[in-house]
């Protein structure tokens, strides 16, 4: 299985620590992208690491621009099965607000599965891609 | 099952009572039944800047059949609107229920509709928001969280619809300021006595009345009482 982590900010531990902990599968390494702005991601992502029992190896690499092609490419090259985007916020309804990346991301053309709203992360699972 | 809330650009008739010169605030569609002919009959709750009269809404919506205009609260702004008019002025409506979503609320609010409607899945979604966004243009995507259970389908205030039916103007008055200073409240803002001098009435009456709503709801929820 493969599995990205889209990470906004050094503030969503809990996305980071829901996809170590329950999403990812033991020993899977996860593929974590981050705004080039978002700089003690880094760190959050050690931090919650070590505080884990389970084995989970991660990368980490760089997101630029708003644009979703990028994410949607490097999904596609690695045949990523899931695709986890930390949540930011809930309306005061407590659906989870979706930011332009997303909302993009969730009406792209080249990418298709099942939607799952997670407590921190929104997961896109057994995806396919066209193209 | 995803319950997704968007945003539009307003259209239809909800965005054509806008332009009234009313100052209106929003426009909700409550309810809407098919007419033959491709006409639609729509309930609508109308919230405006301040009072008018019941007429004075009639004549600023010529353009539509208006088979009911109603005063939705006993001291607020609202007005319950009932229109026969052309489906396309529901258009997003139709196109919900085309694609098999279920509506829950479509609320005007001058630029912009409020849509909140549930799918069955990423892939419903996909394709509910590819025909919108070829109908109305741009589409915005506020916000979505899962579901087991599909919901009531528009018509949130259908509730508050058949209580106004069982309530008098007198019983709502007395509930609608009792409950606005806080007379409901745990700890209570305001005591019977505050309510009473407040509606220049006798602490008794106010008791009275209040009783008479409760034992309304209460007929309401179980039954005509025995």
């Amino acid at each position: 299985m493969t599995t990205i982590l889209v990470v906004r900010s050094a503030g969503q531990a809990s996305a980071v620590r829901e996809v170590f902990d329950s999403i990812a599968e033991a020993g899977e390494t996860v593929h974590v992208l981050r705004p080039p702005t978002a700089d003690r991601v880094d760190q959050l992502l050690g931090d919650v690491r070590s505080e884990l029992a389970r084995e989970v190896e991660y990368t980490v690499d760089g997101l630029t621009g708003e644009g979703v092609s990028e994410l949607v490419a490097f999904a596609a090259e690695r045949d990523a099965d899931r695709i986890c985007i930390g949540i930011s916020e809930r309306t005061q309804t407590g659906k989870v607000r979706i930011d332009d990346r997303t909302q993009s991301l969730l009406l792209h053309d080249r990418i298709a599965g099942d939607l799952v709203v997670g407590d921190a992360v929104i997961v896109l699972k057994g995806l396919s891609y066209d193209g | 099952m995803l319950r997704v809330k968007l945003q539009i650009d307003a259209a239809g008739i909800s965005s054509r009572l806008f332009g009234t010169g009313e100052t209106v605030e929003s426009v909700e569609i409550d309810n809407a039944l098919p007419v033959a002919g491709g006409s639609v009959f729509l309930f609508l709750t109308v919230t405006l800047d301040g009072d008018r009269s019941e007429t004075r809404l009639s004549d600023r919506l010529s353009e539509a059949e208006v088979v009911d205009v109603s005063k939705a609260t006993a001291n607020g702004h609202g007005y319950h609107v009932g229109v026969v008019t052309d489906l396309s002025d529901a258009s997003v409506l139709s196109l919900l229920t085309e694609n098999e979503a279920v509506p829950h609320r479509i609320v005007c609010r001058a630029t912009h509709l409020d849509v909140v409607a549930s799918v069955r899945d990423w892939s419903h979604l996909k394709t509910l928001a590819d025909d919108i966004e070829a109908e109305h243009g741009a589409l915005e995507l506020i916000g979505t969280t899962q579901t087991e259970a599909i919901g009531f389908p528009l018509g949130g205030t259908k509730i508050k619809r058949s209580l106004m039916g069982k309530l008098s103007d007198e019983q709502l008055d007395v509930l609608e300021v009792a409950y606005r200073m806080g007379y409901f409240k745990v700890p209570q803002e305001a005591t019977a006595t505050e309510i009473a001098r407040e509606m220049d009435i006798s602490r008794s009456t106010l008791s009275e009345r209040l009783r008479r709503v409760e034992h309304n709801l209460c007929a309401l929820l179980f039954g005509p009482y025995q």
